[in-house]
């Protein structure tokens, strides 16, 4: 076998040397016969011709040869290229719409899947990526099912106990900025917490100096941190010295015990790493930890994923509630693009549909070019070529369009990445490059080579289905139209039915985006300007200090001009708030177990800046000191759902710590992302709000863990000079605490429903292209259809028939394809948005008010393209096209 | 000179692969050979000797070098590779065993059946 692919490889690529020595072994051969003749008594010229006669054709023979050792194909194959592109040509109208279409339909596939390449297919750049695995807590009930990514302080040491078969770590996935001061510059940088292990599992060794070790990673240890190699050279220029030197961080002196190398990309960007510490207690107690592991050498996914099922299976057992819940092992490249996973699965499917819309198209074209080629195709017939001569001809002349259309497509699809990644900036998490790689380059062109198969088998089977007599007979121009329309017919009704499925999903993320961006924010974003920063610092450690910086920082900024007033809160609407329990300790409902809600510390006049209505009672003051009775203010989604039934005011809630605090105002709803609940990327939740004075010290350095507070301000114009002045009031105040970067509310607002934006616009591009090749589809079939019967029409016209009857005639079949397309593509739509409705918010996948919209704008587009190119029949002068004939 | 007989169709093979293995030939060598062992019963038509040889080649059963000939010309020189002798001794027990068969049917009495 190996011997034949050599020989046939050896054939192929040396072609002119296989002929010369072909020839001169064949000429060798005739002329030793010859010398035997002459030997023999014959005369020389007369032995000469004998001798070739009696060996016959060298060229059948060479040709005969060739064919032996596997080149008849390739031959073949290279001529019908020669002859197709001589075909195509000739035809440049036709070529150019086909390769058009194609590079369209490939230029959207090959920039879809290059996000879906760096996304989900190319493999994560650590050592055996596939043997890396996430921990994952599988949930499945009657109203949902899905993966939990993130695990507590116990399922860690159960792994880290009993999981023999995995090299575990555990870390905390997102990064927190926190403040960063060394060789004199002071910044805000983002710090991920991992513990030891954590690069040993992953696959990567320290450039220079070490990882932490298991003393590093304990309650009480060393400071210690190890730095990206990125930062190493911003601010230290490469020195190598700086591994056992202090630098401060959170407002502490770090060592630094190693630098990673340059390539290094963690689960989530990250300028440093410190130790996790992880434990029960604390984020311990929560969800908050990411356990992660390397299967050690030679254990299969199986059986690992057996162990930690099985240790899991206690401690969900003993929850009781939790039953429908177990551990088990995803890929890790699965854990770290899960939010991503699904949206992208559609819109690839969506994007093959519209190449498949965009197949169906050029089959029709084809089908109603090779009409007009009859006479060419019968002469060929007549001449002996056979019929599957005739189709890999016309094979290869699809399938040369495809390539033509790939290569125009990849040039589109590298624009498209382009386009993208801008619309991409913040939504998709993509987490390595998307860009046009080999992967992605060798994908298109087995796409467009497919592609061609596809829309070019079908006619090509109809079209060397000849009656070679009838087809030379016909002079080529038929009363009604002698060929069968039903196969082109049939395409464009598939492409309307495609059409229609692609339209519903668009409309659906259309609907769900016009939905979350109508939603009420519940404040009003103009005119405030947000700034982070992190108070995750030593100095910072009791909540008298940070409330000094609150007050006082304020205070200078208050008194900046333009500035209308000015708060500080733990989160922003549209963020992701702390999750905390609480009870309720009076009225008609007393909890037994805490409850989980959202909760915000606040400074007095947060409501003020973010003008958010207050319903009853009253809004914090500075009244609400450290030492005053402790307050609270709820929203009104959390009377709605924990005190309906009890006068809000004057009840009191225990927010852990027992410490009792009574109710003494309600305010309205913000728009959220929700962290639990239904997982509505924008929604009102119920909310707790505190004054940020009575907060313990214990709770403000947990809290400051994982959020960096904001500080808000309403300017009464432009904000550019105000946040010039806040930098220098926070800097007089604190000159070590940089704040994070400005963004204005509305920036906050529009960022929060990126990805479901960037959602609705890609498939509303794609379902927009999709209907226009449907459209284009219906025009050419009527186009054609006027075209083919001129002369019948002309008739009808002569006999008396009106212009109107004449349009109806070739225009209706137009109409009730798309019809019959868009009943069937209704009912596939009905399954397909199934697919959607994890992804759609405020409207049921089932929505009739999309399926009716759909259905009649397809309906209303395919009438006028069907009536446009019947148009053509009023120029037509009666008279004139029957002299023509 | 006796009577000429057609080759069967797939016997050639066996034959080229016979004829090589007493020692490289070329082409037209070969066709001499199978003429004089057969003492000239068997007629190879010459046009069909190359697509076979080439054929062989392929499969990797004939190796093919270029080497000087008698008449001291360039010539193409065929030799028996170890799988070509695999196949040749396969082929050789094939056609023992159909010869059998159809000596034994040609063989047959009436009161044998």
């Amino acid at each position: 076998m190996l011997a034949q692919v050599r020989s046939w490889w050896r054939a192929l690529t040396g072609q002119a040397r296989l002929s010369g020595e072909m020839a001169s072994e064949m000429d060798g051969h005739m002329e030793r016969y010859a010398a035997d003749l002459i030997a023999r008594g014959v005369e020389p010229g007369e032995a000469r011709r004998r001798a070739r006669i009696e060996f016959g054709s060298t060229a059948a023979a060479s040709e005969e040869c060739r064919e032996a050792v596997g080149l008849r194909w390739p031959n073949e194959f290279a001529r019908d290229l020669r002859y197709a592109a001589r075909v195509l040509r000739k035809s440049p109208t036709f070529t150019a719409a086909a390769v058009a279409t194609l590079a369209l339909c490939i230029g959207a596939n090959t920039a879809i899947f290059s996000v879906v390449d760096a996304v989900l297919l190319r493999p994560l750049p650590y050592p055996h990526p596939d043997r890396l695995a996430w921990v994952a807590r599988h949930y499945h009930d009657q109203r949902s099912e899905g993966e939990g990514l993130a695990e507590n302080g116990r399922i860690w040491e159960a792994v880290r106990d009993n999981a023999g078969y995995l090299d575990a770590a555990v870390f905390s996935d997102g990064s927190m900025g926190v403040n960063f001061a060394a060789g004199g510059r002071v910044e805000y940088v983002k710090q991920q917490r991992v513990a030891s292990g954590f690069f040993r599992v992953l696959g990567i060794a320290p450039l220079i100096g070490r990882e932490f070790s298991a003393d590093d990673d304990r309650e009480g240890g060393p400071a210690v941190t190890v730095l990206s190699h990125a930062l190493w050279k911003r601010i230290f220029r490469e020195d190598p010295s700086i591994v056992g030197q202090a630098i401060t961080l959170r407002g502490e002196p770090y060592t630094v015990v190693g630098v990673l190398p340059a390539n290094f990309q963690s689960s989530t960007p990250a300028d440093l790493w410190t130790p996790l510490r992880p434990s029960q207690n604390g984020e311990g107690g929560g969800w908050n930890y990411v356990v992660a592991g390397r299967l050690r050498p030679g254990v299969t996914w199986a059986q690992a994923d057996t162990q930690i099922e099985a240790l899991g299976a206690p401690i969900f057992h003993e929850n009781g509630r939790q039953t429908s819940v177990r551990l088990h092992l995803i890929s890790f490249q699965r854990g770290l693009t899960d939010d991503l996973h699904r949206p992208l699965l559609i819109l690839w499917a969506a994007v093959g549909v519209v190449l498949l819309i965009g197949c169906v198209n050029i089959a029709g074209l084809l089908l109603a070019r090779a009409a007009g080629r009859t006479r060419e195709l019968a002469t060929r017939m007549a001449l002996g070529g056979g019929r599957a001569a005739l189709v890999r001809q016309l094979l290869a002349e699809s399938v040369l369009l495809g390539l033509c259309g790939g290569a125009a497509g990849v040039i589109l699809g590298w624009l498209g990445v382009k386009a993208l990644k801008l619309l991409a900036h913040d939504s998709l998490n993509v987490w390595q490059a998307v860009e046009l790689n080999w992967r992605v380059l060798a994908a298109t062109g087995c796409a467009s080579i497919a592609a061609g198969i596809l829309f070019g088998l079908y006619p090509a089977l109809v079209a060397s289905r000849l009656e070679i007599r009838a087809a030379l007979g016909e002079a080529g121009r038929g009363v009604a139209g002698g060929r069968n329309p039903w196969p082109r017919r049939l395409l464009v009704a598939s492409e309307v039915a495609l059409g229609v499925v692609l339209l519903v999903g668009a409309g659906l993320l259309i609907r769900t985006f016009a939905h979350l961006r109508g939603l009420n924010p519940g404040f009003d974003a103009h005119n405030v300007i947000a700034a982070q920063l992190s108070l995750q610092d030593a100095r910072y450690a009791t909540s008298q200090r940070v409330n000094r910086l609150f007050d006082e920082s304020l205070a200078r900024i208050r008194e900046l001009p333009g500035v209308e007033s000015a708060a500080v809160t733990l989160s922003l609407p549209y963020e992701r708030a702390l999750n905390d329990g609480f009870q309720r300790l009076d009225g008609r409902h007393v909890d037994t177990e805490p409850q989980i809600t959202n909760m915000f510390y606040v400074s007095p006049e947060f409501f003020r800046v973010l003008r958010i209505p207050l319903l009853r009672g009253r809004v914090f003051s500075t009244a609400d000191s450290s030492t005053a009775a402790s307050a609270l203010v709820v929203s009104e989604s959390f009377v709605r759902m924990y005190l309906r039934d009890d006068d809000p005011l004057g009840r009191h809630l225990d927010l852990g710590g027992g410490d009792k605090r009574e109710i003494v105002g309600v305010v309205g709803d913000i728009q959220q992302k929700s962290g639990w609940g239904d997982g509505s990327p924008s929604s009102v939740m119920p909310d707790i709000y505190i004054p940020s004075t009575q907060v313990e010290d214990k709770f403000m350095q947990l809290v400051h863990i994982w959020f960096s507070p904001s500080w808000i301000v309403r300017t009464t114009g432009p904000a550019e000079g105000v946040i010039a002045g806040m930098q220098r009031a926070l800097e007089s105040v604190d000159s070590r605490l940089p704040f994070a970067g400005f963004h204005s509310m509305e920036d906050v607002r529009y960022r929060a429903l990126a990805q479901e934006r960037f959602q609705a616009v890609l498939l509303g591009a794609l379902a927009g292209l999709a209907l226009l090749l449907a459209a284009v589809g219906i025009y050419g079939l009527i186009a054609n259809s006027v075209a083919e019967r001129t002369r019948e029409l002309g008739i009808r016209l002569a006999l008396g028939a009106s212009l109107a009857q004449a349009m109806r005639s070739v225009a209706l079949p137009g109409v009730a394809l798309a019809l019959a397309g868009v009943v069937a593509g209704s009912v596939l739509a009905g399954f397909a948005a199934q697919l959607l409705r994890h992804l759609v918010w405020g409207v049921r996948p089932g929505d009739p008010l999309t399926f009716v919209a759909v259905g009649l704008g397809l309906l209303g587009v395919a009438t006028a393209a069907s009536f446009l190119p019947a148009l053509r029949i009023t120029r037509l002068n009666p008279a004139e096209t029957l002299r023509q004939e | 000179m006796g009577k000429q007989v057609d080759i069967l169709q797939g016997t050639l093979d066996m034959l080229i692969l016979k004829a090589v293995s007493l020692g490289p030939l070329h082409g037209y060598g070969i066709l001499l050979r199978i003429q004089q062992i057969s003492k000239d019963a068997l007629q190879i038509p010459q046009g069909s000797l190359y697509p076979a040889l080439y054929r062989l080649e392929h499969r990797g059963w004939i190796a093919a070098e270029w080497g000087e000939s008698e008449n001291k010309r360039k010539a193409k020189y065929y030799s028996l590779t170890a799988a070509g002798r695999k196949q040749l001794k396969s082929e050789r027990q094939e056609w023992k065993r159909l010869a059998g068969a159809i000596a034994d049917v040609l063989a047959a009495e009436p009161e044998e059946v």
